[in-house]
């Protein structure tokens, strides 16, 4: 046959099977089935190609509009702005603020920050959209209480990283010179933090353990139906269609199939970026048009996806001769051979062996090789599965009937089952991998903060001009509904006159007790607190006197000094960490004895005990907070804080592994229906010669939990191997080896859905319809 | 099924009492009549042919007279039991013990081997492995197929399948045989040898052959012939 008329043949080939792909009933239904499978896997494939770019233009907005002139000082202009970084808190989500201040007030050249039409005058503030629904609506009330300013505009898309963003730029008549900076505009250079090494693999793992079973899923997708389809190949067969032609007519009808579920998952992707902009995950919200897929991956999944089904639908053949008289015959399988199998894997593992010990962030190319050591590593897996559960099933024998009609239903086909499972197999491989370099991580990161929550719940703490109004602040906090009891105190330096320095803690005898072992206490006693690991020629002496008039910034005298003598009876006592684990060492004393408003730079502490029943005492509290200038700092004690980094990565694995979860389940769940449907006449058989439905249905549960169980067998061997691995390449201690059994308990879950959920279409399979022949 | 009565205890066939008796069947399937007061008797070791036209209803008789469907209205009487008066689970239990099947495209279990489908049936009703295999073994050289026991459906010819399908069917000495369409897929060469072995077969165990065919030369083999049309059954015996 000549060039074009091979040409011309294969198109007319490619027609016909385009052509089954749209035929009425079976085919329609196959088309759909593949597509529906194909549009999900390209909706996820879509979205991850859209991350870089959702989150460069999240950063770019972010820097836009930073300060320029951070941290330089700036004589005022007209074209200068004093400036506030005014953030808060609230109910858990960060609210930005900023307050402003044109030097020129309105007569400014200055350029407003991105966003804004125009400064916002003394009293009046600009708003994000979704602040603004927040402070309008009952949710808000509490955080209403700490805005007075004139609501006088809102903030544009191109001032806000997100449209979920809480944000707001207020006016101001004046600003603490102490604590405004200044600047001539907005928007600075890009700055790329570099993200510690574990992090960058936790990115990179994640990233290849959420895609790979997609591909997978999609590879499975392409086969839906495969067996009603090889019998109108026969037929085709029958009137004279050669092998290759069968071959190619397969292929167009997986085409047809793949590009429908192209263009099926595109407009899905669409219309999901819409509903992406409303909602919002870890205070992370995108706008719509943030999610464009970078223009390499995108013609790479425009490409990728209908060639892959086209593979995929034509290895699916390999191994079955088509032949007429409607008989599909399987030919001989050549047997799986074990060392190409392992080729995938051991390279993989070479690929990231170079970094044990070694790995620190890396760049982009070393980065790449770790991706790629990974994709290796879990895509062995896939390939060793279906060597695996052969050899396996090859070997079982005996056992009741329903495990006879399992193990020979597997040992006749086990290539379909370690596909439907090879998904599993990936994402539990890479989440025992995951949850070991957490665990590492964790461990590694995990700081523990001194804190004793079962002393006091709360924090507050700021710095003050006058350390006499710490009382006033105590007062208002201790008025709080919920708040059950109160510790304050300030804290100053003091020099003594040979210039050692020495910290000065004044508070009543209650909160005294908090920081040191006392016998006795009263109003006017002072004390001289050691936790032991000072040598007492370093601590002030009874008698001794100290300058009070210390500054905070450089711990020298400054200013008039203030001197105040220790008083010859002041003990030597123990000092403890108070509940926010500080341990005061010096001079602790009651206010009859030094007046707080003497101490130079006093940053006053005030820890809450909390009625853990009542709602929302720390936004309460915040509130108190906020009205001190400068606002006070509210914090929950914690006993260990984890990096807030792992954190949403920990949160962002959980989601896209449940993600991952459902689509494997719903592609396992799709293929069951399938295998049960080609049975019908089989089961209805098998039904009438007297077989229970127990039977059966054991057979079913068998019939998956036997390659499930090999999946998960592997999943584990090799999710543990390779977590090892990279915590070794990240410097962490080795340990969580019992990472896979939470892993394996919710693959196992997942399996025993899958056949819960068929068993309905089992018992209705199972009724006599299916003998009918007219 | 319509029997409300509840037999005390079941008499046993004779040579003159029908094995298993069909009065009154109805049975419609949406709004299309598959049977409209179709009656039916068959005696120990009798073969009888039931035939009729595509869509006269012949299957669904097959399908009411094994207990695999209830019909409607009408009585089946089994050994004089009443098969409306037992539960799914005692009907299974009768179809495993009591009665064979053998289908047009002989529904073999494509994963098993030939033994291992012959065996099946022993295998439900609890025989051990190893003597059903033997039982299985005996009963494929019965049916001249000893050679395939190893063999897996898909490897063997339909002909070769249909005598595995009659083994299968009667390794565990039915009393009754239902046979629907046993050669509609053979051609008459294969068919004519199929069918020969079955009535042999059956003759030795002395079961009753309910015989589902359209074709003259298989119900040839038969001792008496009912027609079914529109639903109902004609004794044709009686007709002559």
């Amino acid at each position: 046959m000549s060039g074009g008329g091979r040409v011309s043949s294969w198109a007319r080939e490619l027609a016909v099977g385009a052509r089954f792909a749209l035929a009425g009933g079976p085919g329609w239904t196959r088309t759909l089935l593949t597509a529906a499978g194909v549009g999900l896997g390209v909706v996820v494939l879509l979205l991850a190609a859209s991350v870089p770019h959702a989150v460069a233009e999240r950063n770019a907005r972010g820097d836009a509009r930073s300060p320029a002139s951070l941290g330089e000082e700036m004589p005022p202009g007209p074209d200068t702005v004093q400036y506030i970084s005014n953030g808060t808190e609230y109910r858990g989500d960060s609210v930005g603020g900023m307050l402003l201040r044109p030097d020129a007030g309105a007569d400014t050249t200055a350029e407003p920050p991105p966003g804004l039409d125009a400064f916002p005058a003394p009293g009046e503030m600009a708003v994000s959209p979704a602040l603004g629904e927040l402070l309008d609506s009952p949710e808000g009330e509490l955080l209403a209480e700490r805005f007075d300013h004139r609501r006088a505009g809102t903030i544009g898309a191109e001032g806000l990283k997100g449209p979920n963003e809480l944000m707001y730029y207020a006016g101001a008549e004046a600003l603490p010179e102490e604590r405004a900076l200044r600047t001539d505009a907005f928007g600075v250079d890009s700055v790329g933090t570099e993200l510690p090494p574990v992090l960058v693999l936790l990115i990179v793992v994640i990233c290849v353990v959420l895609l790979m079973p997609v591909a997978v899923f999609m590879a499975t997708a392409v086969r839906f139906g495969g067996e009603r389809r090889d019998q109108r190949l026969a037929a085709l067969r029958l009137l004279g269609a050669d092998t290759d032609m069968t071959r190619r007519i397969a292929a167009g009808e997986a085409l047809v199939g793949a590009l429908f579920g192209l263009v099926a998952g595109v407009g899905a992707f669409l219309a999901l970026r819409q509903f992406l902009g409303s909602i919002t995950v870890w205070e992370f919200s995108t706008y719509p048009g943030d999610i464009v897929p970078s223009p390499l991956l995108l013609a790479l999944i425009l490409v990728a996806v209908p060639v892959s089904a086209v593979v995929a639908s034509l290895l699916a053949l390999r191994g079955i001769a088509i032949e007429p008289l409607g008989v599909v015959r399987e030919s001989s399988v050549p047997r799986r051979r074990l060392m190409w199998r392992l080729a995938p894997g051991v390279l993989g593992l070479l690929l990231l062996l170079p970094f044990v010990g070694s790995f620190d962030s890396g760049s982009s190319a070393e980065q790449g090789q770790v991706a790629t050591g990974v994709v290796l590593l879990l895509a062995g897996t896939t390939v060793l599965l279906p060597w695996l559960v052969e050899r396996v099933v090859g070997r079982l024998r005996g056992g009741p009937v329903s495990w006879q009609l399992a193990t020979r239903r597997l040992q006749l086909s086990s290539g379909a089952a370690a596909r439907t499972v090879s998904g599993i197999t990936v994402a539990v491989a890479g989440a025992i991998a995951l949850h070991m370099l957490f665990f590492g991580a964790r461990t590694d990161q995990t700081v523990a903060t001194g804190d004793d929550p079962d002393r006091a719940q709360i924090e507050v703490s700021r710095t003050s001009a006058d350390g006499g109004d710490m009382s006033a602040l105590v007062g208002r906090l201790e008025s709080v509904p919920g708040v059950t009891d109160s510790f304050g105190s300030v804290v100053g330096d003091a020099v003594t006159e040979t210039g050692d320095f020495t910290p000065v803690l004044v508070a009543d005898c209650g909160t005294l007790r908090e920081s040191a072992v006392l016998d006795s206490c009263a109003n006017g006693d002072v004390f001289i607190a050691n936790s032991g690991d000072v040598p007492e020629s370093r601590l002030p002496a009874p008698g001794e006197r100290l300058n009070l008039a210390v500054s905070w910034e450089t711990g020298e005298a400054a200013g008039e000094p203030r001197w105040w003598t220790v008083p010859e009876t002041a003990p030597l006592v123990e000092s403890r960490p108070d509940a926010s684990g500080q341990e005061h060492v010096g001079i602790l004393a009651t206010p009859a004895a030094i007046d707080p408003g003497l101490l130079a730079d006093p940053w006053t502490e005030v820890l809450l005990r909390v009625d853990p029943h009542e709602a929302d005492v720390i936004e309460h509290v915040r509130n108190v907070a906020w009205e001190t200038s400068p606002p006070a700092q509210v914090w929950e004690l914690e006993s260990e804080r984890v990096s807030d980094e792992l954190l949403q990565v920990q949160q962002a694995l959980l989601v896209g592994a449940t993600g991952i979860m459902l689509l494997i389940g719903a592609s396992m769940i799709v293929s069951m229906f399938e295998q049960l449907r080609e049975r019908r006449r089989l089961l209805s058989a098998l039904v009438a010669f007297g077989t229970r439905r127990g039977t059966l249905a054991a057979s079913v549960l068998w019939q998956t939990a036997v390659p499930v169980g090999l999946g998960l067998a592997v999943a584990a061997v090799v999710g543990t191997g390779l977590g090892a691995l990279l915590m070794s390449m990240a410097g962490l201690r080795l340990g969580g080896w019992l990472a896979f059994l939470p892993m394996a308990g919710a693959g196992a879950a997942t399996i025993a859905l899958v056949t819960l959920v068929s068993l309905p279409l089992l018992w209705r399979l199972m009724r006599p319809d299916g003998l009918r022949t007219e | 099924m319509s029997s409300t009565a509840h037999d005390p205890a079941p008499p046993a066939a004779t040579a003159e009492t029908p094995l298993l008796a069909a009065t009154g069947l109805h049975k419609t399937y949406g709004s299309t009549p598959a049977l409209a007061g179709a009656d039916f008797a068959i005696r120990a070791g009798e073969t009888v042919a039931v035939m009729g036209p595509s869509g006269s209803g012949k299957s669904t008789l097959l399908h009411c007279l094994a207990g695999i469907v209830p019909p409607d209205q009408g009585t089946v009487r089994y050994n004089g039991r009443d098969l409306g008066s037992l539960s799914d689970g005692e009907r299974s239990a009768l179809r495993r013990a009591d009665f064979g099947f053998v289908f047009q495209f002989g529904q073999l279990v494509p994963e098993l081997t030939c033994e291992e489908n012959v065996a099946l049936p022993l295998r439900l009703t609890g025989t051990g492995r190893k003597a059903a295999a033997a039982r299985a073994t005996e009963w494929l050289a019965r049916l001249e197929v000893d050679d395939v026991r190893h063999h897996r459906p898909g490897q063997i010819s339909g002909g070769q399948g249909q005598r595995v399908a009659v083994a299968r069917a009667l390794v565990n000495t039915p009393r009754v045989l239902f046979a629907d369409e046993p050669t509609g897929a053979l051609d008459s060469l294969n068919g004519e040898r199929v069918m020969q072995l079955l009535v042999a077969a059956a003759r030795d165990t002395k079961a009753a052959v309910v015989l589902v065919t359209h074709e003259s030369r298989v119900a040839a083999y038969s001792d008496r012939e009912v027609v079914v049309r529109d639903g109902r059954a004609r004794d044709m015996a009686g007709a002559l």
